[in-house]
């Protein structure tokens, strides 16, 4: 949240390295033929070399994981410099990575790893299961701010065997792997004196990490760029060294500047790309555009507090009065596709059957009317026992929902409804919708989810007052599912209770669902086989390569 | 001159302790603390609340100005929280790129400032004298950052030659560490080329227009018309005795621009991708970075108070005429 690229994005941002599903694999298109080569002619002995370029709007502030914030420093993270016990495979199932096995006791109480033996920390010290012990003891820690614990919460407590078998006691919980998949192993023999309070401001993170993943630390400048190179050591059956020699990450602020370098070939790859230039990468033959779905949703909260938002089939009209799909062409320019609710199409319990409410502004029209909104004093606006149905939606500085709240304005306008935009400045607004009065007609902003949907704290009956509940949202129905959902250890049972929650969420419509993100990376003619998916596009940087003429 | 300096720098004390002031009331006016900028469900309240205290924020308004202005005097600015480093760590890297920035920009603004300017004295009311007027005042009144995006569409597209292109952001390449001790210097100074000049450029065009005023006053000057009488050749006559005289007033300028040039160097930072305070400052701001903000707030200050104290001090070296004591 600390950052400008992340202002204009999400509300929360939780690790979500890991989400769900098969078949939604990236589309990034075949590489320019005008470039030269034909890369699928290139053998694989002649992929090594060179040094990618990445750069982003945002800066990766710390290698330290117990304190990372943001989706690309998790990445960095987990696929650059560390390896993680687990991580998923392309189909979304846990695979060992530094853990080479796992077994789970007939009780579900108890998992026990065995950790590869020949994972060694870039300055020569074995990456052992002492180092996961550390790393676990302190994400329990209640006195560190790991954005992301509440994925250990079911993990009570931890032995170390050997030195490379290590057993954990839990409660039997649904997706009791998950937290393992984002969390980088620390190394105990650096961090461990250091007391808790005095961990993020330990120069580990900035100026002086020691990682044991694909890539070793070479530089930190900060607010310019962070350089890795290839770690030759790195175990063969997990892909050995990477291909690139060196990968560089640039924070470039500016978005125009930053599509500037892309085009003249100063940048490989723009992480995350503003929408805007959509249009110019497919005009652009040296430009490909790598897409994905990303757990992030756009939404306008309404207040029930307001006498027009406390009925749901009111709602559903507002809903209804808006054409979410030209609002995607219009302002995600195609990156992003029609909401149902807080289940998206990117995630495994989706229910294809699902469909987000029409786009019908005659029955929103009309639903106002039998609700007893009626436009009697004939000022295009309706009103009902003197009250006009006029509200203000208020949003973030950002340009996207700027854009978004004025065509909702006019969207509204054709039904009667007046909203009245209001751009706020993001720390002021979050103040403002999680403070207990609720300070607010309606909002709009974005929330990004991670695999494991456990929302209660956005819906749940005894969260009202708590900051994120900002609908006062209660129904003692959903929140029996919801409360089942983390205890489904069959995942059969588990998908169906995900799908109730989805559909009793999506009837009340206690926000209006616009739409699914989609992410994408604009790449330059040289880097290739950047397959991005849920996990990230970094999850597959070992294989990367430079095209080179 | 020891006197007057000692009095000048005793001045400063209430101008800082303004500026802090100020900052210290306008952060605690702002909406939002660190604390929601570290907005996220998983962080305890307990962790927040923490936070909260470390960093004084739930003490009273005047605590807490107490404890900036320790902060102040001792030049402790602790901890970087958006950073996760010291806050002197954070200015030790920015502080150099701003400053090696804002001197290439200051050498631009009154170098090509006065020789514009002077040129246009001398050939007034001339085609050259209309048609630069005519730019400087263009580009007078163009946004800095509109500049910069222009200048980095242009000096980066693909169908500039090869040559000719310019680097469009960062200090320096990412081969630099294998680069040879004068191929760095020649690295450095290619990314300087488009910042600076965006950087300056508006305020080079201002002070050309005030050095050509002042250049007209000096020539029209009887001592002048004495050394044209003495046949002097005209070379001699302008540079000698019309320019060194028109430059007096324009050095009082420096003043005026230094405080432009680190307000400008806010978005032009941004624009090129500099890592310098101004965008220190920004991220800061952003990311409700309290220590950083002040200090480099702070730092702001000093620098514009010490660029003022020398522009007068070098306003009494130029004219012998102004006596400091």
């Amino acid at each position: 949240m600390s950052r400008p690229e992340a202002r204009t994005s999400s509300l929360v941002r939780r690790t979500a390295l890991a989400a769900a599903l098969l078949g939604a694999g990236a589309c990034a298109e075949q590489p320019a033929v005008e470039s030269g080569r034909d890369p699928t002619s290139v053998p694989v002995a002649e992929r090594y070399g060179g040094t990618a370029i990445l750069a982003g709007l945002g800066e990766i502030q710390t290698m330290n994981a117990f304190f990372s914030r943001d989706y690309v420093t998790d990445q960095f993270q987990a696929y650059v410099l560390f390896t993680t016990l687990l991580r998923y495979d392309d189909r979304l199932q846990p695979e060992p990575y530094l853990a080479r096995s796992w077994s789970v006791s007939p009780d579900s109480n108890e998992v026990t790893f065995r950790l590869r033996t020949d994972m060694r920390w870039h300055d020569g010290a074995p990456t052992t299961a002492r180092d996961v012990a550390f790393t676990f003891d302190r994400v329990k820690d209640p006195a560190l701010p790991y954005p992301n614990r509440s994925a250990f919460d079911a993990w009570e407590s931890v032995e170390v065997l050997d030195d490379y078998t290590i057993r954990f006691t839990l409660r039997p919980h649904a997706d009791f792997l998950h937290g393992w998949t984002a969390l980088p192993i620390m190394p105990r023999h650096i961090l461990e004196d250091t007391p808790v309070e005095d961990l993020a401001s330990h120069p580990f993170g900035t100026s002086q990490p020691v990682g044991n993943g694909p890539f070793r630390f070479v530089e930190h400048l900060p607010g310019d760029r962070w350089t890795f190179e290839a770690n030759p050591d790195f175990p063969p059956d997990l892909g050995g060294r990477p291909f690139l020699d060196r990968l560089v990450y640039r924070v470039i602020p500016n978005e125009t500047t930053l599509f500037a370098e892309l085009r003249s070939g100063g940048v490989d790859m723009y992480v995350r790309v503003a929408p805007v230039f959509v249009e110019q990468i497919a005009e652009d033959p040296e430009l490909r555009l790598a897409a994905y779905p990303f757990p992030n949703y756009s939404f306008i909260a309404w207040n029930p507090r307001r006498p027009f938002f406390a009925d749901r089939t009111v709602r559903r009209a507002l809903t209804m009065a808006l054409d979410r799909l030209e609002l995607v062409e219009v302002v995600r320019h195609g990156l992003g596709t029609p909401a149902v609710g807080p289940v998206g199409s990117w995630h495994w319990a989706y229910d294809s059957a699902w469909r987000p409410l029409p786009y019908a502004p005659d029955s929103a029209a009309a639903i106002l009317e039998r609700a007893g909104w009626r436009d009697v004093d004939g000022d295009g606006i309706r009103e009902r026992n003197g009250v006009r149905f006029s509200f203000e939606l208020v949003t973030n500085e950002s340009r996207e929902r700027g854009a978004i709240a004025e065509l909702v304005q006019g969207y509204l306008a054709r039904v009667g409804v007046e909203a009245r935009p209001r751009i706020r400045e993001h720390q002021a607004l979050i103040s403002d919708v999680t403070s207990p009065e609720r300070r607010f007609e309606a909002f709009l902003l974005s929330w990004t989810q991670g695999m494991v949907l456990d929302e209660r704290d956005q819906w749940a009956c005894d969260r009202i007052g708590k900051p994120l509940q900002f609908v006062s949202f209660c129904d003692p129905a959903l929140d029996a599912v919801m409360d089942s959902i983390p205890r489904a250890t069959d995942r059969a049972v588990q998908r169906h209770l995900i799908r109730r929650y989805g559909t009793l969420i999506a009837e009340a419509q206690p926000f209006t669902f616009l739409y699914v993100e989609k992410r994408a990376d604009a790449l330059g003619p040289r880097l290739q086989d950047v397959a991005p998916d849920f996990r990230g596009e970094l999850a597959g940087v070992r294989n990367w390569w430079l095209l080179r003429p | 001159m020891i006197r007057y300096t000692a009095r000048r720098l005793l001045e400063a004390v209430p101008i800082l302790l303004g500026i802090v002031t100020l900052t210290v009331l306008l952060l605690h006016l702002a909406p939002g603390d660190p604390a929601t900028a570290y907005f996220n469900p998983n962080v305890s309240p307990e962790i927040i609340e923490r936070m909260r205290e470390n960093l004084g924020l739930n003490l009273p308004l005047h605590e807490q100005y107490l404890r900036w202005l320790r902060s102040f005097f001792t030049g402790d600015f602790g901890y970087s929280f958006g950073q996760h480093r010291p806050v002197a760590q954070v200015i030790a890297d920015a502080l150099p790129n701003t400053l090696v920035l804002s001197a290439v920009s200051l050498l631009l603004i009154f170098v090509l400032g006065c020789a514009v300017g002077a040129l246009q004295a001398v050939r007034q009311y001339s085609a050259l004298d209309i048609a630069t007027t005519f730019v400087s005042l263009f580009i007078y009144s163009m946004p800095g950052f509109w500049l910069g995006l222009m200048l980095i569409l242009l000096f980066s597209s693909p169908a500039l030659p090869e040559v000719l292109r310019l680097p469009i952001s960062g200090v320096t390449s990412i081969d630099y560490e294998f680069m040879a001790p004068a191929q760095r210097l020649l690295d450095r100074a290619r990314h300087l080329v488009l910042p600076s000049f965006a950087l300056g450029i508006a305020s080079a065009a201002g002070v050309s227009r005030y050095m050509r005023g002042a250049m007209l006053e000096v020539l029209s000057q009887d001592y002048i018309r004495t050394a044209r009488a003495k046949g002097l050749p005209e070379t001699a006559v302008i540079l000698r005795h019309a320019l060194r005289n028109a430059l007096i007033p324009i050095v009082s300028l420096l003043g005026l621009y230094l405080p432009l040039l680190f307000g400008g160097s806010i978005v032009i930072e941004v624009v090129f991708s500099w890592p310098g305070m101004g965008r220190a400052l920004y991220n800061a701001i952003l990311a409700r970075d309290y220590p950083v903000v002040m200090a480099c707030t702070f730092l702001f200050g000093v620098l514009v108070v010490f660029a003022n104290l020398v522009a007068d001090l070098l306003y009494a070296v130029v004219d012998p005429r102004i006596r400091t004591d």
